[in-house]
């Protein structure tokens, strides 16, 4: 049987994954902007982006920034500050944070894409 | 009521893969998975290997993985788990052995590369022993009551991942001396706690936490190390 999941994996396993999808992001990023100097290419890579499944994208990246920089600040408490004891409070506290911050965030981006 | 208990079977010498055996066993109120390994070897496989000593939380020796979570079997009452299907298995991240046995050797290996005993080179009074006031004793108290029973060790990721980690009993230690205040033995322990197999490995994930029957935090005995690490280094 499969050794149980608590808290603690969840959390360090999500915030590897976010980790790796953001570095991912940053490289196309730098790679996106990097081609932007033109005008007219300026205007091609604005159209391409403007495609809804960008809209996605860029919630999902809102997402996993929200996720990433609210773990880290629980591992900081927990190694700087005791809060190994409480770490799953911590957690679900930063976690209700983080939700609503998210919904408020995803809500322009959809207004945008013209979804909502 | 009867509960199936899915015990883990392998015999080395058999060349056969490890396989789960079941075995009903009647169990009645307050018997424990320990209680229940008894019954299955007195009545119906004498051949089923596992470790226990004390029976009684003290030892150590029966810490095995039970329903998915490292657990002393001798503590653990089998109906408070609430399941009619009971697995058995062996501490993971261990060489099973045979049955429920697992090799401990890279654990005992651990404990001594942090030198998990006093050290202090002056020495200690003729006419008494080296006192330490209770206050003293306090701040170390929770840690002395590690059993070394493993099951913390053997439920951290980072100990799968790389078993040249020392893993939380072993840092444990080193922190239950190191903070001795008649110990003087942090120089002799630092280097090989602060390396990527020691403090640095943990990534607080808390199972060990989460498991140790003896309700002791190794994960905040390694946040209290690495801080002395880091303002001894600057
Ligand atoms: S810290 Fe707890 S789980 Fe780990 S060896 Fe000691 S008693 Fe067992
Ligand atoms: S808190 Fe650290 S030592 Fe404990 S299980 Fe997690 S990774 Fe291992
Ligand atoms: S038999 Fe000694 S701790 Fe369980």
């Amino acid at each position: 049987m499969r050794y149980k999941w608590r808290t603690g994996q969840w959390a360090f396993v999500l915030h590897r994954v976010s980790g790796l999808a953001l570095s991912v992001y940053l490289v196309m990023h730098l790679y996106v902007v990097s081609s932007l100097y033109q005008p007219e290419n300026f205007n091609k890579v604005m159209a391409f982006l403007n495609q809804p499944l960008f809209k996605l994208l860029e919630i999902g990246l809102l997402g996993a920034v929200i996720y990433h920089s609210l773990n880290g600040i629980r591992v900081g408490l927990i190694d700087f500050a005791n809060g190994t004891a409480k770490h799953a409070l911590i957690f679900w506290v930063l976690m209700a944070i983080g939700a609503v911050i998210f919904i408020a965030g995803a809500i322009p981006f959809l207004h945008h894409g013209g979804v909502l | 009521m009867k509960i199936t208990f899915k015990v883990y079977r392998f015999d080395p010498q058999s060349g056969k893969a490890p396989y789960l055996q079941d075995f009903p066993v009647e169990v009645t109120p307050g018997m424990t998975i320990l209680d229940a390994l008894g019954e299955i070897k007195a009545h119906q496989d004498g051949t089923l290997v596992y470790r226990r000593s004390c029976r009684s939380g003290i030892c150590g020796s029966c810490a095995m993985k039970i329903n998915g979570f490292n657990r002393l079997a001798c503590e653990t009452q089998a109906l408070l788990l609430k399941q009619s299907v009971i697995h058995v298995e062996p501490l993971p991240g261990l060489k099973p052995i045979k049955d429920l046995a697992v090799d401990m050797e890279i654990f005992y290996e651990a404990l001594a590369r942090v030198k998990h005993w006093l050290i202090n080179p002056d020495p200690p009074p003729t006419d008494k022993e080296r006192y330490q006031s209770p206050e003293d004793f306090k701040k170390i108290e929770v840690s002395t009551s590690c059993i070394l029973c493993a099951s913390c060790t053997a439920s951290c990721p980072s100990f799968w991942a790389d078993k040249n980690y020392l893993g939380p009993a072993a840092i444990l230690k080193a922190y239950r001396y190191s903070f001795d205040t008649r110990d003087k033995g942090f120089a002799d322990r630092v280097g090989a706690l602060d390396n990527k197999h020691g403090l640095w490995r943990c990534h607080t994930i808390m199972n060990c936490t989460d498991c140790c029957p003896k309700h002791i935090n190794p994960t905040e005995s390694i946040c209290h190390l690495r801080r002395m690490t880091v303002e001894n280094k600057y």
